[in-house]
């Protein structure tokens, strides 16, 4: 048995490290052998009548608190607490950019709000125009830092997600108020300067995509308001054919279905909006012409 | 479409509660006319344009079809990971007094298993790559192997198995023309702060074979696992994932803790008592872990 004075040195030293949440607590005792040098019937021959201040725990202790396998242990965590403040700090700068991004896409979109207004395309465009020099700047910026970590694209993908489904949607209706026409997904990547390394999620731009059809029936209504009864035929037109090309994906129950899922509001309104000013006259000669391709589609 | 139908009826409808529309159409014809032959090329244009949309989306069909299947295989894999990696952790938990070796043997054959078999198939699944992509379908199998196999080797040897020790394992698995799977340092880090909880559940089961020394060599482990933890859990790419494993990790080192403690205080009784093999819960005052 220990003498006293160690005994006490002993409970003092459990104490401690208790209280520093035991730091280096692991003893050289493997299972088996901890097992064998631990008979029970030992402790209930030998020492009976104890003093509950004497106890188990001292004698494990006295084994000694140093261990050989925590100085591993601690470089392992070491090592995870080093990359993963690096990931952070990656992940912070990813931050900063999508942020700009998002301001940038903000003064974009309110320029692109003045077409319900009722002013002229060529002029809103052109003005907007002038931020997508930026935008690619900021996506240049992004590829660079996620190159610093390579293959870990995915790893922080969800903090410039809702960013670039944003850019997706105000780039997609641009062109469309330009030319008429879906920006596909290759054309968006190009006009982003997008490549290999940084490309565009194909969801992400399925998602902008939807977004943009949300836009739709406010300009409609808004052109018409504005005395072009010609816009709900051709808006109509490209919806549906959107609208059909949306239903040939097989989509999971995600956020993406649910915008999916939102787009055929967006579509009977605009034929709202289309049967209104059809039936009564308001529309151009061309409607039969439409309405064939319409009910083609 | 069926909605366009219903608008058609509906304005159809309208249609005969508008007397005005007459007079509003030969307005509009005389505003209109200037833009008279805009509409043909348009309506020609939109023609080929929609052709091209359906094209380019059955590629995204295409793209989107492929990955969803791939995804769900990963998951079915990773299913079967965890699986077999929980009836390894239950054989561990088979340990008694006289029949560590053979009880310990047999579960390392399984994780073996485990491994060759089902960590293989999800290493083929992914083929080298949407490791982080496809993170969340596999995450909770790599997490259970984990676990598995760091209680496997705590059990055998007393230590951490490392994440370069497991990752050296899987190596194998790989084809060497891939980018081989390693198991990140997330799910390593969330499949420890699961581990925590079965060793929780061996220590208990130690204390009551009267194995205390065991039990202690446990709660040592585990708690310096629960420091090492705090400092890297609000690191962590998603942290509040991490923070509930914490929480449930502190109940757990708290409840081998207790466990320690009440033999403790008790220890001359408890010992005197139950010289016997199977002393009861009740009498450690650890009546309520599960």
């Amino acid at each position: 048995m220990m003498k006293s004075a160690s005994r006490t040195a002993l409970i003092l030293a459990t104490a401690l490290s208790h209280r520093s949440l035991n730091p280096n607590p692991i003893t050289p005792f493997f299972l088996r052998t901890a097992t064998a040098s631990l008979p029970l019937i030992s402790y209930t021959t030998t020492v009976t009548r104890r003093p509950p201040s004497f106890n188990l725990f001292c004698t494990s202790m006295a084994a000694g608190d140093s261990s050989p396998t925590s100085a591993a242990v601690e470089k392992q965590f070491d090592e995870f607490r080093y990359s993963l403040e690096e990931s952070g700090n990656l992940r912070d700068r990813i931050k900063a950019v999508a942020t700009e991004i998002d301001s940038t896409t903000r003064i974009m979109h309110s320029i692109l709000l003045l077409v319900h207004q009722s002013r002229p395309i060529p002029e809103v465009l052109e003005k907007v125009n002038s931020q997508v020099d930026k935008l690619k700047q900021l996506f240049s910026k992004l590829a660079e830092i996620v190159r610093e970590s390579p293959g870990q694209y995915y790893r922080y993908h969800g903090d410039w997600r809702t960013e670039t489904q944003q850019v997706v949607s105000l780039l997609a209706f641009m062109h469309w108020l330009e030319t008429g026409n879906l920006l596909i997904h290759t054309e968006m990547e190009q006009k982003l300067e997008l490549n290999k390394e940084f490309w565009l999620d194909v969801e992400d731009y399925l998602t902008g995509i939807c977004f943009m059809s949300n836009e739709l029936p406010r300009y409609v209504v808004n052109q018409v308001t504005a005395g072009d009864y010609d816009c709900p035929r051709k808006v109509l037109k490209f919806l549906t054919d959107l609208h059909a090309s949306f239903r040939m994906l097989n989509l999971r129950n995600d956020f993406l279905r649910k915008k999916f899922d939102g787009m055929k509001y967006d579509l009977r309104r605009v034929e709202e909006v289309y049967y209104d000013v059809k039936i009564r006259g308001l529309g151009s000669k061309g409607d039969v012409e439409g309405d064939q391709i319409i009910q083609e589609s | 479409m069926l909605y366009s139908w219903a608008s058609f009826h509906l304005h159809r409808h309208f249609s005969l509660l508008a007397p005005k529309s007459h007079r509003i159409r030969q307005l509009a014809d005389s505003t209109m006319q200037g833009a008279g032959k805009k509409p043909r090329s348009v309506a020609t244009e939109s023609a080929s344009s929609s052709s091209s949309m359906k094209e380019s989306f059955s590629k995204y069909a295409e793209y989107l079809n492929q990955f969803n299947d791939k995804r769900e295989r990963v998951v079915k894999a990773s299913r079967d990971i965890t699986n077999n990696s929980k009836k390894v952790i239950f054989q561990v938990h088979r340990i008694g007094k006289n029949n560590k070796d053979e009880v310990l043997q047999k579960a390392e054959k399984d994780l073996s298993a485990v491994k060759d078999q089902y960590i293989a198939r999800l290493v083929n699944e992914l083929q080298g790559t949407d490791f982080w992509k496809l993170r969340r379908a596999y995450s909770p199998g790599v997490q259970e192997y984990v676990e598995a196999a760091t209680l496997c080797k705590f059990c055998t040897s007393g230590t951490l198995l490392n994440l370069d020790e497991i990752n050296t394992m899987l190596l194998p698995l790989s084809d060497p023309s891939l980018e081989p799977l390693q198991i990140n340092i997330l799910d390593y880090i969330l499949g420890l702060a699961d581990l925590t909880g079965e060793l929780m559940r061996l220590a208990i089961g130690r204390i009551s074979d009267g194995e205390i020394e065991y039990a202690k060599k446990i709660c040592r482990f585990v708690r310096e696992i629960y420091r090492e933890l705090t400092l890297l859990a609000p690191k962590m790419d998603e942290s509040w994932d991490m923070k509930t494993k914490m929480d449930v990790m502190l109940q757990s080192v708290m409840k081998i803790e207790n466990a320690c403690f009440s033999v403790h205080v008790r220890g001359s009784e408890y010992t005197s008592l139950s010289g016997m093999e199977d002393a009861n819960y009740a009498l450690l005052g650890v009546s309520d872990f599960d």
